[in-house]
């Protein structure tokens, strides 16, 4: 039998989580099935009533055209490349920010801007400076020296920009991040490496980034599967040109689906996105253990 | 032996002291250049919405002009901006005191009571946030046309209280685990219940954790973009109508900027009055 403090215990506990619990099936775990479901039709929006299940035809079709191969290549590079520079910038800026002492909470203020800003808003700011005639990088370029750049126009650099405009986006996040980490960290053993005749930068790879680990972990996990399903900066700055060389699978995938309606095809694309994101943070997430409750009552 | 390999302390070389003096300043100077980077495009988008036409469309840019007002008076004047400032206002404040209210007693149970399936259920949540959004975004779209949610103010705060609710439920849990548990613990002896214990222990003494999440949970809505885009047609939010502004005048750059600043006030004013509040909602509870 149950007691009545246990049977109070378990209604509190169900009737807590029934709202939230009834919307989020609502809203994200019916449209994940009627997604899949979709990604097993030949459903069109332009012929609706022609409605058919055809299995894994479109799955077959994104594995066999070069456009799914091309888009999943940019990207993951662009994945890796944007993560990688704001992982390696973010850290920098937070390592020097720990030992700065004047107008911290000024810098501070500023670096938080670029996460906080509509991205549309500065994405569109970027596409005036970058314009290749008129923008103000071609004028600075020409000022050093240096020949003007089609920024956006040439595929190579057109993919590169966009990983630059990222990192400005973000970069703040894995900056934030490392410094909370440093600033929770317990300096006795720095200080003692430092006695010992250990440079400040010495003392910081050996010791200080080590201790960074879990919360770079963190932020890693967090920033790749944003970078992986970025928008925004892609759409607006490039739309995913010149011809397709920065067209990422997202692109792709509204592409198909918002604009030629193809609701099958993109569902399928869509969901590959998503087991590849589910097996990498899996693999990540459940290793750092941040899902078990703290107190218990 | 090895004690005698430690080398004695001796006077450091002249080169290395004056390495260690003019650290500070290499220091120094790499924190304000990333400053200054992340300031510029904001700093530019100003001054282009206080140029003239020739000024912000000159070959060589221009530091030094005269501001005018102009570009600021024509588009409010417009009337369009006013349109996308009301959309988005409805929607963000919508889906932020909805997302709330269901998020909020969902976080608490997770972060104070161990059940079967506690761990999964979190997971759950926050792998919402992982879905890329185009999963989502197709079925959305084809209930929506169907149904007539499709343009609606309540299809787009819904739309946007499933994106933001992992991010409330999540911060929240972080807030509530912060608290000793001893607060319930006391309350329970008193023989209060669950609910009274919530209500009237922990929910009033994480109200500003619960105002840091409401402001967090307002940009991320304010500032969405592709649900936005996609699930409406003549209720533009305020990135949908910067963005159809690019479109239509590729090159009125002072009106154009003169809206983005107009549209961004609001987020700037939350940076710099919740700076604080705002850190540990965007490293997503990452830092305390």
């Amino acid at each position: 039998m149950i007691s009545p403090a246990a049977r109070d215990r378990r209604r509190f506990v169900l009737l807590m989580l029934a709202p939230a619990t009834v919307l989020l099936i609502g809203l994200t775990l019916v449209p994940f099935i009627v997604s899949v479901l979709f990604s097993l039709s030949n459903f069109s929006l332009i012929t609706p009533d022609d409605f058919a299940f055809s299995w894994f035809e479109n799955y077959g079709k994104m594995f066999d055209s070069p456009e799914f191969w091309n888009a999943l290549r940019i990207t993951v590079i662009f994945t890796i490349a944007a993560v990688a520079v704001e992982l390696v910038l973010g850290v920098g800026i937070a390592a020097l920010l720990h030992f700065e002492t004047r107008a911290v909470p000024f810098l501070r203020l500023v670096y938080l801007l670029p996460l906080a800003i509509t991205p549309v808003a500065a994405v569109f700011t970027f596409r005036i400076m970058l314009n290749p005639s008129l923008g103000i990088f071609n004028y600075m370029l020409k000022q050093v020296g240096l020949p003007p750049q089609d920024w956006l126009g040439t595929p190579g650099m057109a993919l590169a920009t966009l990983v630059v405009v990222d990192a400005w986006q973000w970069t703040p996040f894995i900056m934030l991040i490392a410094a909370g980490g440093l600033a929770a960290m317990d300096e006795e053993p720095l200080e003692a490496a430092q006695m010992d005749g250990a440079g400040p930068i010495t003392s910081f790879f050996h010791h200080s980034l080590p201790m960074l680990f879990p919360y770079l972990a963190v932020a890693v996990v967090f920033r790749s599967i944003d970078a992986f399903k970025t928008f925004d900066i892609i759409f607006v700055l490039t739309g995913g040109g010149p011809g397709i060389a920065t067209r990422t699978l997202n692109l792709l995938a509204y592409k198909q689906g918002i604009e030629f309606l193809s609701m099958g095809y993109a569902a399928a694309l869509a969901i590959v996105m998503l087991i590849i994101t589910i097996i990498a943070s899996q693999a990540f997430l459940r290793r750092i253990n941040l899902f078990r409750p703290k107190a218990a009552l | 032996m090895k004690a005698d390999r430690r080398q004695p302390l001796q006077p450091l070389s002249t080169r290395v002291r004056a390495g260690r003096a003019l650290m500070p300043w290499i220091r120094r100077a790499v924190l304000w250049i990333f400053a200054l980077w992340c300031l510029f495009p904001i700093y530019w988008l100003v001054t282009m919405s206080l140029k003239r036409q020739v000024d912000a469309i000159s070959r060589k840019p221009k530091f030094i002009f005269e501001p005018i007002w102009d570009n600021y008076l024509s588009v409010l004047a417009n009337g369009e901006v006013w349109q996308y400032f009301q959309n988005s206002a409805i929607v963000a404040l919508g889906a932020t005191a909805l997302s709330l209210i269901l998020g909020i007693p969902t976080a608490y149970v997770l972060a104070r009571y161990r059940f079967t399936g506690n761990a999964d259920f979190g997971f759950w949540i926050l792998s919402t946030r992982m879905t890329p959004p185009v999963a989502m975004l197709i079925p959305f779209f084809v209930v929506y046309v169907q149904t007539g949610l499709f343009d609606t103010y309540i299809g787009l705060i819904l739309a946007h209280v499933a994106i933001i609710i992992s991010i409330v439920v999540w911060l929240m849990k972080g807030f509530f685990e912060d608290l000793p548990s001893e607060m319930e613990e006391a309350a329970f002896m008193d023989g209060a219940t669950h609910f009274q214990a919530f209500f009237h222990i922990c929910l009033p003494v994480t109200l500003p954790g619960i105002a840091a999440v409401a402001i967090l949970a307002f940009l991320f809505s304010w500032n969405e973009f592709l649900f936005s885009l996609v699930l409406a047609d003549r209720i533009q939010t305020v990135p949908v109508g910067l963005y159809s502004f690019v479109g239509y005048q590729q090159i009125a750059w002072g009106e154009l900027s003169a809206s983005a600043v107009i549209m961004l006030a609001p987020v700037l004013a939350f940076v710099f009055v919740f700076q604080r509040q705002l850190v540990r909602g965007l490293t997503l509870g990452a830092i305390k």
